[in-house]
Order: C-alpha cells, then structure tokens, then sequence
C-alpha cells in the first residue's frame, strides 16, 4: 500500500471513529494503531511514542496555567477585576457587553485557558445580562468569542504547546500574541458597541470608584507582570513562570483576598490535575500521530501540493495554511492540530522562508477563530451550555462577529512588522536576530 | 464519607459502586500529581537561585507530571470526561445508541489494551535505561502506561458490562443537563 494511501487511512480512522463519538484521544491512536498494521513500524514503539510526546519539561507550563484559571476562578478573586471592568466601560452603550470583552482581555492576562474564561463569565456578568434584557444567544456567542483570546493575549497554552513541538521561542510567541489579542478585544467593543444590544444605560463611574476597584484589583492584575516580567529578563522560564504565578496566588492572593476558599485549596488541585491530564492525553496520542505522518512523508506531500499552488511565496504559503487551518480548527481541537500538522508547517517554512514566530502566531490565531465555529467550537459549546441557549442559535448570533476574526487574521498574514514588533524589540532571539559582534546591538534578517 | 467527594454522579447507571473508591483514589493521585509537581519546581527554582541546584529535582518533576498525565487519561475515562469531536450518541436510542456506545467502547478498549500490553513490553526494555544524574530506571516513568491502559480496560469493561444490562441513556442526554465537577 502506499504511504498516500496509509495516510488516507490513518486520517479516516481518526475521523470516523471521531465522528462517531470515540474520544480524540483515542481515535487519534486507533489511526496509528491501523497503519502500524500496514508499515514496517511496531506497535510498542508508538505506544512508546506517547509517553515521550508528554516527557517534555517545556509542557509542564500547561498544567500551571490551567492551575492559575482554575484558582483565580474557584476563590472568586474575577470578582475584583470585573469591578475593575464595570468602571472602565459599563457606562458605554451595551455596557455589560464591553465588560465581557475587557474583563477577558484581563483574564487572558492571568491564564490561558479559554474554557475558564468561559466559565468565569458565564457564572457572573452572564446572569446580570438576561438581568438586563440582552439576548441570551448574544450573550453566549460574546463570552465565547471573548474567551478565544485566552489563547492570544499571554500566557497561552496553544502557544506552549506550539513553541514546545515546534522548537519556537515561547516568550516570542506570548509577546506576538499580544497584537492579534487586542485587535480581537476591540473588534468586539467596537462590534458590541454598534451593532450589539444597547442594555441599561449606567452613568460614568466617578474617579474615586475607579481608583477603588483598581486598587481592589491590583493584587490579581499583578500576575501578568509577574509572568511576562519573569519571562522577559530571564529569571524563569514559561513553565517556571506559570508555577511562581501558582505559588504567589496561593501565598499571597487566597491569604489575603479569599481566606475562606484555603481549606478548597485541595479540591482546586484535584481537579486541575484531572483538568490537565485531558489536553494532555491528547499531546500524547497526537505525537504518535504526528511521528506516524512523518515517517510516511506527510510534510512532504503536502508541501507538494502547496507548493504546486504557491510555489515559494511566503505570503502565499501562508494564506493556503489559514484556509487549511480554518478548516482543521472547525473539525477537531487546537492541540492535536498543532501536534500533527508541526512537520508540514516546518517544511512550509522552510520552502517559504517563513519566519517560525510569524508563522506560529498566525496559526495560533487562525486555530482560536475554530473555538467558535461549527461543528467543534469548544468555547461556544460551553458557553451556550452554561447559559442555557441552544447551540445553532449561539451560533447563528456568532456569525456577524466572525468578520472581527477574519480582520484580525488578515492583519496578522500582512503586518508582520507590527505583530513581530514586541518580540524584535524585548526577545530579538525569538525573530531570528542574534547579537552583533561587536557587542552593540543586534543583527536582525531582513 | 470522605471517599466519596471526588466521584461524579454522572452516567452512575454505567458504574459499580464498588469502583468508586478506585475514582476517588486516583482523583486524588491527579491533585497529588500536580501538587508534587508545582512544589518540586519551586524547589528547584529556590535552589537555583540559592547557588545550589539539585538536578534530582527535575527527575521527581517529569516523574509527576507523566504519572500524572496517564492517571488522569484512566480516570477521565470512567468520568467520561475526555474530549470528543461530537457528542452523537447523546441523541439516539434503542439498539442504534447501544450499537454505537458499545463499538466506540471497543476502540477505546483496543487501544486501552495495545497500551496495557505494548506498555509492559516498553517497560521491561526500559528496565535497562536509566536517567542521570540519579539513575532511575526509566521504566519507573513509562511504567504509568501501561498502568493506565490496564485501568481503562477494566473502566471500559465496567461501562459496557452496565449498558449491556441497563443500556446506556441517562438523564446526562438531555440539553439542560450540566454538571461540571
């Protein structure tokens, strides 16, 4: 049989049987197990292949960031920031709107988690809009358009996942996900603003109110500085990072703000270690998936086909990527994709002489746009199911909000200067630069 | 009852009771995991900063974490917790449901066994491996999954074993249901 056909295989197993209800994980092994029948490859070295696609130190950061999430949301420390929130703009028209979208902007500041931002909000300022009147299929497709810049804004666990398979630098990719994540933040005010429901008009909130609740919210605002500083001057790593945020909201957060949730403490960390081991089954069985691949020159393949179309155009390589990606982000998770798909977006690189950060930060945003979209948008499934709203119908008011998505990932196809500017200038490392030899400087590609 | 905090009552139509405590136990291996984790990486950053690294401090992090991964696979099993492209078995009944659920069950069964058995195989190759700097043998990691493949076979069995008998819809099929923990 041949490799083409072996993977045509392997791919129809992962979505039939996905399509079927099996979970991914195990769909994506049943696809190896079937072509490990068919080629030279042994079934115990793939069973092997799982354990080591999950014995990376890099990954340690996704259990930290989920555990972040997972205690600013159960302590109830959100609260402050959606104070913070409600000063800053619910004065606005659609005031509850434009809280939703600020409070994730800050949220997605703290952890990386789209699903506890979706959680988070639908407990809270959800309630408060069908308060107000506003329709509960908005409200669910807001929440979870808001939540996907969990993933851009950082930390973010799709690019440690990416920086981790794709030997990216991590920090560069937090830093380029800042532009596309506040391109998003605004399109949706701008969106909630003109075209969304106008709710009860609140007066502006006075300066005293707003210096009390930053001040209520300044412990919990100091963890992205925490994280990024961290990161930037070199004292921890992201993963190290992600565990020093842990320690400060467990030392000096919870004490301070929620002395009532430390005896919870213990129930937190049972379910962010069950939380965890989910995406990462799903690294597991996805890098045997992807080595499999590999080994029967899927890269190459595909990068045939592209470059047939493309030649070796970056700026064209890279919009049949968003259209491909597009497509994988409706059908399956953001994780899996990035695992599987690494070997062909190296290869692209490499034919398009495409800088990986540009890449990488281009897919990642592309791949948040599939938490919203049919079949599979994780984010929209959750929100419509916390807040009781049928799925289409989430969807359907989803729909005119997908233009902020698609200017968001066309400006970032486009403007590499300016999405790479952050990373140039605080991690030239991480944009291919190294330092000149004289010491002053650096020396950057073009 | 304290062994009964962590078990979640969904789909209890597809569960012995008598595995509750076997939920609970490994639930509480899951927070164990990350707990351990988070505090050897703290160590190690103390340690580092104090001049004093202790390199074991990475080996006791990996072996955490990777425990901690294949656990959480095998309970998230009996949970029914893991991610699934859709959920279209929620919307049918009667000997089309019980056809699906109990095919999807034999692939989730059929890897659970490839890494039960190829699992075992691996760890008595890695019985000869070891990693520095304290020579742990590796099959002191891999060792979780196979370990996690025999757990999943024997939730697997439970929950086709119940459907069989008692069939597998339950009040979780309706829209409204929502029980997150």
């Amino acid at each position: 049989m041949s490799n083409g056909a072996i993977i045509l295989l392997m791919t129809a197993c992962f979505l039939g049987f996905g399509y079927m209800g099996v979970p991914v994980a195990f769909a994506l092994m049943a696809g190896v197990l079937a072509a490990c029948a068919l080629t030279p490859i042994s079934m115990q070295s793939m069973v092997g292949q799982m354990f080591h696609g999950i014995d990376s130190e890099i990954l340690l950061a996704v259990p930290f960031f989920l555990l972040v999430g997972e205690l600013m949301t159960s302590a109830d420390v959100t609260n402050r920031m959606i104070r913070l929130a409600q000063t800053m703009v619910g004065h606005l028209r659609g005031g509850l709107a434009q809280v939703v979208t600020l409070f994730s902007m800050f949220f997605a500041g703290i952890s990386g988690s789209s699903t506890a931002d979706v959680a988070v909000l639908s407990r809270t300022v959800a309630v408060e809009m069908t308060r107000e009147g506003y329709d509960r299929a908005f409200t669910a497709a807001l929440i979870a358009c808001a939540s996907t810049m969990a993933n851009l804004i950082p930390p973010s666990i799709m690019a440690v996942v990416y920086g981790a398979t794709g030997n990216v630098s991590i920090g560069g990719l937090f830093l380029a996900g800042i532009v596309p994540g506040v391109l998003v933040g605004i399109g949706l005010m701008i969106y909630s603003h003109f075209f969304g429901p106008a709710g009860i008009q609140k007066a502006r909130a006075s300066l005293c109110d707003f210096a009390d609740a930053a001040r209520g919210a300044a412990l919990p605002l100091m963890i992205p500085v925490i994280i990024m500083g961290g990161i930037l001057t070199g004292w921890f790593t992201p993963t190290e990072a992600g565990m020093v945020a842990a320690v400060y909201i467990l030392l000096v957060l919870v004490p301070l703000l929620a002395r009532g949730h430390i005896p919870s403490l213990p129930r937190d960390f049972v379910y962010t270690g069950l939380l965890y081991s989910i995406p990462l089954a799903l690294v597991a069985a996805a890098s045997a998936f992807g080595w499999m691949l590999a080994y029967l020159r899927g890269p190459d393949i595909v990068a045939g086909w592209i470059e047939m179309v493309a030649g070796h155009d970056g700026r064209i390589i890279m919009l049949l990527l968003v259209l491909l990606f597009i497509i994988i982000g409706d059908f399956m998770d953001a994780v899996p994709a990035i695992i599987i798909f690494m070997p062909i977006v190296i290869k692209l690189n490499e034919l398009g002489n495409i800088k990986p950060l540009h890449m990488g930060v281009v897919l990642i945003t592309t791949l948040v746009f599939g938490l919203i979209t049919p079949p599979y948008g994780l984010s929209l499934l959750v929100a419509s199911k916390f807040i009781g709203v049928p799925f289409t119908r989430a969807m359907y008011a989803s729909l005119p909000i997908y233009v902020v998505f698609f200017v968001t990932i066309a400006f970032t196809v486009l403007f590499p200067d300016i999405v790479l500017y952050l990373p140039k200038l605080l991690l030239p490392e991480s944009v291919g630069c190294f330092k000149s030899p004289t010491g002053a400087g650096y020396i950057c590609p073009p | 009852m304290a062994f009964k905090t962590f078990v979640i009552h969904r789909h209890r139509h597809l569960k012995w009771t008598a595995l509750d405590p076997l939920e609970n136990l490994l639930m509480i291996l899951c927070g164990v995991s990350i707990a351990g984790f988070t505090f050897s990486v703290f160590l190690d950053v103390v340690t580092r900063e104090l001049g004093s690294a202790f390199l074991w401090l990475q080996l006791v992090t990996t072996g955490f974490f990777a425990w901690g991964v294949f656990i959480g696979m095998a309970v998230a099993t009996r949970r029914m917790d893991h991610l699934n492209l859709v959920e279209i078995t929620k919307h049918m009944s009667g000997p089309k449901r019980t056809f699906m659920e109990v095919f999807n069950r034999l692939i989730i069964l059929a890897v659970a066994l490839a890494m039960l058995v190829f699992g075992i195989q691996n760890g008595m190759n890695d019985m000869g491996s070891f990693r520095a700097p304290s020579l742990i043998p590796l099959a002191t990691y891999t060792a979780s999954v196979p370990i996690a493949g025999a757990l999943m076979v024997l939730f697997c069995i439970e929950q086709l074993m119940n459907g069989w008998s008692h069939g597998f819809e339950g009040p979780e099929d309706s829209e409204e249901y929502v029980e997150i923990k």
